[in-house]
């Protein structure tokens, strides 16, 4: 019998221990992963190149307060800028749903705004009916799969934000965005269903390069300086930066729980291993008579712990990869979350814990050990 | 009966560590659980709280909340005369028109920037909202670009201390105090005067109508005659019923608490499972013997569920200890209604106290439900060989 075959045999010795003990590491590892990844998917995480040439610029006041159309005059001219279209969030309230609408609508200038959605794919001629349809729209495949819309179909909105009500017909159905739920119409209809303010929400800004998109940023905070609606143009990343910002003590609270999640899962293992060595305590005084070394003993305890603590984050961590790779959390959550992804580097975290808790949880039974003479360790009976 | 209950709560003390470390884990995870839902709690509490039983909410049909709500000047010169609203000693009647707008603002501790609630409200409005007080400075002067802070708002936003302005836009405004809402919505917000509100922010329209009524049934027609006009497209509530809904941000907490209660109970109850048949497993021969002097197996197995209950009661009792400890305490996150930063206090209900209790009891069983039929099943003779 080697070494190794000792070891596992101890470990798996009272199999409803090991699994239970195992079982309740992967839960708690399984919980800890799931909040990093919430936490992650919170702080928004999408980064493609599209969205670093993106700028958005709003009112400095707040996002609420809107922007004269008059300012498109003078973003056009703006150096280093290579489209640009008004982008307002409409927040209507769509006829099939009840009290939340979770997809957005934004009223866009369809003739501008196609280098700002480059990665949207539609086929031509849909793009080119919406173009000429002042009172059409085009529709995420998300949301057209989920209220089982086609093309023609007609979607009733109630004006939530903007006091209108809105009627659009379907002219197209686009996908391979970051995020395929968004309804997209004419910015014209609404500024006649609203009796043309001549207000915008948002601009959306394509910079001509990476490398230019700082500088374009800072031009355009510079040419509405000191005129009546000031702006603020910033990076998508930033923007949606901004919106963690307003969720204030959420995250916190995540990083919170996690830690007390890992403190609990601790508490466990170190229990579950007291008591697997306490049963053995004869057994390790009799291997020492044999003449075994004390750092010996040392590595078979550790060994075991470290052992379950292992296998523990192996189905819990790994079960989260696997179970998150494989549902559509963006279906499931009604687009709640988006990407919901388990990174390396989460698995790794999840791994250290795991790790660093098996040697935690060996340390009291190793003290136990290391404290009893052969004598007392066969005297114990239980 | 006696001595097996007896037999098994000294036994839980001759094992005192996997005990506690039972313990504490359901206490942890009862601590997790009344946490998130005391936030909710506390959020569904500082909207409850709002209002005033005689006044009635006017805002614009669709429109969630006030402040994404518009409605026109001229309905405020229509609904002003309607004969159902209150007048006072002077003969006006009693409607207060509000500007309710968005600013972002710097956060006081430099880790960005959030929305905060501004209410342009006349001395009409003030009247209709007693439960909001002056606890500094002085209130704002009309036609000055003067503001009062909620005091709580004030821990959280940078230049909210009174003296200091800050900038929105163009426009720059000068904390002249500090509002207290008594623990309702109003602690969200900051007044200032309605007419330079609008003009700051270039609103033609208002975003809500308060009205005070004499008495329900006036209450109850001035809603039927808002509704009904064909003129408006206006929607007319008690304001306390409006406040009561505005809840949306609860639900996520609710549903975040839930799910991690839930998960976590699942370790829990395997830790405890683990603990409990070590337990009988260490006690073989003993409950051999509770057997052969004539005890029942269902008393076996009822003193092992209590000792079971008892301990997981009194992680419970921890774990609400542990939460009732930040109980009170002020934090914030955006509301989705108001698309603002919401301040509210983390709010241990008694009815939250027993659901932890409850949920504690019920790990407790469940995770020694096995480990004790196990302990009944054992043959008397084999469990008295034991060593």
């Amino acid at each position: 019998m080697t070494l190794g075959t000792f070891i596992l045999k101890n470990a798996l010795r009272n199999k409803r221990r090991a699994t239970l003990s195992v079982l309740s590491v992967a839960v708690s590892l399984f919980l800890l992963v799931t909040l990093q990844v919430a936490l992650r998917e919170l702080m928004n995480p999408i980064n493609d190149e599209g969205s670093s040439l993106r700028i958005i610029v709003r009112n400095k006041v707040s996002l609420a307060q809107p922007l004269p159309a008059r300012q498109l005059q003078v973003l056009e001219r703006i150096e280093g800028i290579a489209a640009v279209s008004p982008f307002s969030f409409y927040g209507g309230l769509y006829k099939g749903d009840e009290k939340f609408t979770s997809f957005a609508q934004f009223a866009v200038d369809p003739a501008r705004c196609g280098p700002l959605i480059a990665d949207a794919k539609i086929p031509k001629e849909q793009a080119e009916a919406w173009l000429a349809d002042r009172t059409s729209c085009i529709v995420g495949k998300m949301t057209a799969d989920r209220y089982k819309l086609k093309i023609g179909d007609r979607m009733q909105f109630t004006g939530q934000i903007y006091p209108c009500d809105l009627e659009l017909k379907i002219a197209g159905i686009y996908q391979g965005t970051a995020d395929d739920r968004n309804v997209m119409f004419h910015q014209a209809y609404l500024d006649e269903s609203l009796g043309n303010p001549g207000t915008v929400g948002t601009w959306w800004v394509r910079a001509a390069s990476i490398e230019e998109a700082p500088l374009v940023t800072d031009r355009i905070n510079k040419a509405f300086a000191n005129s009546s609606a000031e702006v603020r143009a910033e990076s998508e990343r930033a923007f949606v930066l901004g919106f963690v910002s307003m969720w204030a003590n959420i995250k916190t609270l995540i990083t919170g729980i996690s830690i007390v999640v890992v403190f609990a899962l601790l508490l466990v293992t170190v229990s579950t291993m007291s008591m697997a060595i306490r049963e053995r305590f004869r057994e390790l005084a009799i291997l020492k008579a044999l003449g075994f070394r004390r750092r010996e003993l040392f590595a078979f305890i550790l060994a075991e712990s470290f052992g379950l603590a292992m296998s523990g984050a192996l189905v819990g961590a790994g079960g989260a990869w696997l179970v998150f790779n494989n549902l559509n959390i963006q279906k499931m959550t009604n687009g709640m979350f988006i990407l919901f992804e388990v990174t390396p580097r989460m698995l790794g975290f999840g791994m250290a814990v795991a790790a660093a808790l098996g040697l935690l949880a060996a340390l009291v039974p190793m003290i136990a050990v290391a404290r009893t003479s052969v004598v007392q360790g066969l005297k114990t009976l239980d | 009966m006696a001595l097996p209950i007896k037999y098994s709560f000294r036994n839980a003390l001759v094992r005192w560590r996997s005990t506690l470390a039972t313990v504490l884990g359901i206490g942890l995870v009862v601590f997790v659980f009344v946490l998130l839902q005391s936030l909710a709690a506390g959020i569904e509490k500082s909207s409850s709280n709002t209002g005033d039983k005689r006044n009635v909410m006017i805002v614009r049909k669709g429109s969630t909340a006030e402040s994404s709500s518009l409605i026109s000047r001229e309905n405020l010169q229509q609904i002003r005369y309607f004969e159902e609203i209150a007048r006072n000693e002077a003969g006006e009647a009693v409607i207060s028109a509000d500007v309710l707008a968005l600013v972002s603002l710097p956060r006081r501790d430099n880790s960005g920037e959030a929305n905060v609630l501004l209410r342009g409200v006349s001395a009409r409005g003030m009247e209709l909202r007693l439960q909001v007080t002056l606890v500094a400075g002085r209130w704002f002067t009309p036609g000055k670009r003067e503001i009062v802070v909620s005091a709580k708002l004030a821990k959280r936003f940078a230049n909210f201390d009174i003296g200091q302005s800050f900038k929105s836009g163009s426009a720059t405004f000068t904390v002249v105090g500090w509002l207290d809402g008594q623990g309702s919505a109003f602690d969200s917000e900051c007044w200032m005067d309605a007419d330079e509100c609008r003009a700051v922010f270039e609103r033609d329209m208002y975003s809500s109508f308060l009205a005070r009524v004499p008495d329900e049934r006036a209450m109850s027609n001035l809603v039927a005659r808002v509704e009904g006009d064909r003129r408006f497209k206006l929607k007319a509530e008690s304001e306390v019923e409006y406040y009561r809904k505005q809840t949306m941000t609860a639900a996520p907490i609710k549903w975040l608490g839930g799910f991690l209660a839930v998960m976590m109970s699942v370790g829990a109850v395997f830790a405890a499972m683990n603990t409990m048949y070590a337990a009988v497993g260490a006690r073989t021969r003993e409950i051999g013997t509770l057997r052969v002097l004539g005890f029942r197996r269902r008393s076996v197995v009822l003193a092992l569920l209590l000792e079971g209950a008892l301990l997981a009661l009194i992680g419970g009792v921890l774990g609400c200890t542990l939460a009732f400890y930040w109980n009170g305490y002020t934090t914030a996150t955006m509301g989705f209604e108001t698309f603002s930063e919401i301040v509210f206090q983390f709010t241990v209900t008694p009815g939250l106290v027993v659901k932890g209790l409850v949920f504690a009891v019920v790990v407790g069983i469940i995770g020694t439900l096995l480990p004790a039929i196990r302990a009944s099943r054992l043959p008397v003779i084999e469990a008295l060989k034991a060593i």
